[in-house]
């Protein structure tokens, strides 16, 4: 059984991180996973995805044509991305700054106001956290419990200190606010 | 060291297995895509009293590891396709000085600059080289993060095991992806150097290492024990791996990264009720000749598929030597062939061979 | 009897030089193995060697040499150097091979200060292959690629190593001499000491350029060569310490 995500936005909205995050979490739950990075030359402004895949036995390719899952958290990813999406897959927007449109009929359509979220926080900076969450709620296979340890894992390094408000900016989202 | 696993992109992965490894000396210059190996290292090497060189060139880095390996350390360089062009002057002279030097090369796309994408299409300048003159290289290629730290190793010990210099064949793929590894020890003994690196003549005759030799007969007793050098290393040191090759009658054949692509392939060709196995040289050099004989001598036809215009096609086709047949599937560089596209590649090539056996 | 010469501990036992008559790469060489005497190093000694007719150090000295290809020594010195801190590593070169083909990592290496000695032999031409136009061939000069002798029009301008080595930040010490006549083999003796000593005392790069004579690729007799060291090359590439850094300054 392998699944994949792919997770975009614009650089400086911590996909990466995001990903990272993501793709420790599923390491920690003792699977096999693969991150791979893509990114224009910019260092920020420009446009940057992930892509995660997760499997019961070896990764079969790092990088696939289609997705099972695409998070993503600004207008351009979304016009990119919605045509990977597998049929039956589902499309998780940062409805801040995505609007609500429903181009094809075969996936599912999530919104979420993540940037909204994340400023209710204090910062727009969690906002890739947020996600997460978003995603967490809506996939059974991503696991609250091990995105916090991926969480702390990734962040004990050097921001040690900012582990407690992105443990929150993951539970920030609540099942009913999902349309 | 406890076998932890952590989630590490290659580039890292190979940076902190030479740190493990003893590596003693990095010189090197950046090149998208393989900078991480030379910006970990730094602060790495300068922590652990090691030596670090942000050389003016990849014509000097290289030529630092020749001067560094010379004295009996472990030291490497890592670059990219179009920077590794450049070290192919030095390559030749380490290899008829015989010096261990450790190269990692993280293909990205040519002819010329090209583009940071990922491709395979170093396997020449890899396998036989850009220098000039008969030498020969040990070429490891890794397909998983783990294995970039597996062959790190391996890699420093061939080099001094044998006094060749060995390449890491990597791609832009494998260097910029993550995936769970661990690290473990160097597994490996310390090879004995005493015998020829250069220490200072104290108590003993002057060394030189030197490829000049103004005399015909011992220029040609050089190559000739080189060469002899090489039959021992193919001997000992040829690895490979292989899946569901005995019933197989289609073999997929793959190297580096591309190898759990075909795997995949191979898997859901299976489930459809095909005959398909999988086979992926490790050491590019020495080449696996033998075995992929032996299997054509089964009658078992070969399937290619690579990142570049046909570079390893060759050699499988020239270890089959005529008997079986061998196809190319293949892109030149970018997007990796996804498991969709070799699937409906091998599709199509069995059924052209139906149609033609059929009429 | 008083014995008031004798061949320096470091040269070869039974080494015969095979530079032609007159060349001066001898000299340097014996001074190279009487520096090495006197400061008690040869055991702690690894060169990289050059390519061109400085190559054939390692037949003539007892020490252990790494060969390096044509211009990179200094790249290599500084890998031996980084690989062993405690050993002494120097390089020999020619002009093409030091400030030709090897340039830039010459120049880098006395830019990081590596603790490094270097002597460059400047003849004012490639010598091992026949006498061309190099770095250093100066106005005028006829070569076998310069028939007409070296116009800056077409063949641009030699360049002055010793000042541009001397203006790099991580150079402790950088002299021009010359071997023509006995006073000045006796400083040239000195400042390969000196060049030497920069290293000992880890103050940064030390280095030596050394005006010499081709007599065979400038069709002259050795002592005709001499006098067009002095009389020709001395005006444009003038004797003297372009940098010295002494301990505590």
């Amino acid at each position: 059984m392998e699944t994949n995500f792919i997770l975009a936005g614009f650089g400086g909205q911590g996909i990466l991180l995001a990903g990272t995050i993501l793709a420790n979490a599923f390491m920690l739950e003792g699977k096999n996973v693969t991150w791979y990075p893509c990114y224009g030359a910019e260092m920020r402004g420009g446009t940057v995805n992930c892509e995660i895949v997760v499997s019961d036995t070896e990764v079969s390719s790092v990088h696939k044509q289609d997705t099972d899952y695409a998070l993503v958290l600004n207008q351009q990813s979304f016009d990119k991305f919605v045509k990977r999406v597998k049929a039956g897959g589902t499309i998780i927007s940062n409805s801040t700054l995505v609007a609500d449109s429903r181009p094809r009929n075969d996936i599912n359509y999530i919104f979420a106001p993540m940037t909204e979220l994340a400023n209710n926080l204090g910062t727009s900076k969690v906002t890739n956290i947020v996600s997460l969450g978003v995603l967490a709620s809506v996939c059974n296979i991503v696991s609250k419990d091990y995105l916090a340890k991926g969480i702390e894992k990734v962040l004990n390094e050097k921001k040690k200190d900012l582990i407690p408000l992105n443990i929150k900016a993951l539970n920030a989202i609540e099942k009913e606010c999902l349309v | 060291m406890e076998k932890e696993k952590v989630l590490i992109k290659g580039n890292y992965a190979i940076a902190q297995a030479a740190v493990n490894a003893g590596c003693q000396c990095y010189f090197g210059y950046p090149i998208t895509p393989q900078t991480e190996i030379g910006e970990y290292l730094s602060g790495k090497m300068q922590g652990l009293g090691r030596g670090y060189v942000c050389a003016e060139s990849e014509l000097a880095a290289i030529n630092m590891v020749m001067g560094a390996v010379s004295t009996g350390v472990k030291a490497m360089t890592s670059s990219s396709s179009c920077a590794v062009a450049l070290m192919q002057e030095a390559l030749s002279y380490a290899a008829s000085d015989e010096l261990p030097v450790v190269l990692v090369n993280v293909m990205r796309t040519g002819p010329g600059l090209g583009y940071i994408y990922p491709a395979q299409g170093d396997y020449n300048q890899a396998v036989y080289g850009g220098g000039n003159g008969d030498y020969k290289i040990i070429v490891l290629a890794p397909s998983t993060v783990q294995e970039c730290v597996d062959l790190t190793y391996r890699a420093f010990y061939l080099a001094q095991k044998y006094r060749n210099p060995v390449i890491l064949l990597a791609d832009g793929l494998l260097g910029q992806m993550m995936e769970p590894a661990s690290f473990g020890d160097y597994p490996y003994p310390e090879v004995d150097v005493s015998s020829w690196a250069l220490t200072g003549a104290k108590g003993r005759e002057a060394r030189k290492i030197y490829s000049v030799a103004p005399d015909e007969k011992k220029q040609i007793q050089h190559i000739y024990d080189l060469h002899k050098k090489f039959e021992v290393i193919s001997q000992n040191e040829t690895s490979y791996e292989e899946f569901n090759v005995d019933d197989a009658d289609y073999i997929l054949t793959a190297f580096g990264s591309m190898t759990r692509n075909i795997k995949a392939a191979m898997n859901v060709l299976r489930e459809k009720g095909l005959k398909i196995g999988a086979f992926r040289p490790i050491t590019l050099s020495p080449f696996p000749y033998t075995r992929i004989n032996e299997l054509a001598t089964k009658k078992k036809d070969f399937i290619v598929v690579e990142m570049n215009m046909g570079q390893m096609f060759k050699d499988v086709k020239y270890a089959i030597n005529g008997k079986s047949n061998v196809e190319l599937v293949n892109r030149p560089c970018g997007e990796w062939l996804s498991v969709e596209e070799i699937v409906s590649s091998v599709e199509k090539i069995i059924g052209r061979k139906q149609y033609a056996a059929s009429i | 009897m008083q014995q008031v010469f004798s061949i320096p501990k470091s040269m070869k036992k039974d080494f015969k030089y095979t530079f032609c008559p007159g060349c001066d790469h001898g000299i340097a060489i014996r001074l190279v193995a009487e520096v090495i005497d006197e400061l008690g190093i040869r055991e702690d000694i690894i060169s990289s060697t050059s390519v061109g007719c400085s190559v054939f150090l390692y037949d003539f000295l007892d020490i252990d040499c790494v060969e390096a290809p044509h211009g990179r020594a200094l790249a290599s010195a500084t890998g031996v150097k980084r690989a062993r801190p405690d050993k002494f590593v120097f390089t020999y070169s020619g002009d093409g091979d030091f400030a030709s083909i090897g340039l830039a990592e010459s120049m880098h290496t006395a830019l990081r200060g590596e603790n490094i000695s270097s002597i460059c032999i400047n003849n004012t031409t490639y010598g091992m292959t026949g006498g061309q136009l190099g770095p250093t061939t100066l106005l005028g000069q006829k070569t076998t690629t310069s028939p007409t002798g070296r116009n800056v029009d077409y063949y641009g301008y030699p360049i002055k190593i010793a000042e541009h080595i001397a203006l790099c930040e991580g150079t402790a010490y950088s002299a021009r001499v010359a071997l023509d006549t006995v006073p000045h083999i006796n400083q040239a003796k000195q400042a390969i000491k000196k060049a030497f000593q920069v290293q000992l005392e880890g103050l940064g790069f030390g280095f030596v350029e050394i005006l010499s004579s081709c007599p065979t690729n400038w069709h002259m007799t050795p002592e005709e060569a001499h006098k067009r060291v002095r009389e020709e090359m001395m005006p444009v590439f003038p004797l003297g310490v372009f940098k010295e850094v002494n301990n505590g300054n």
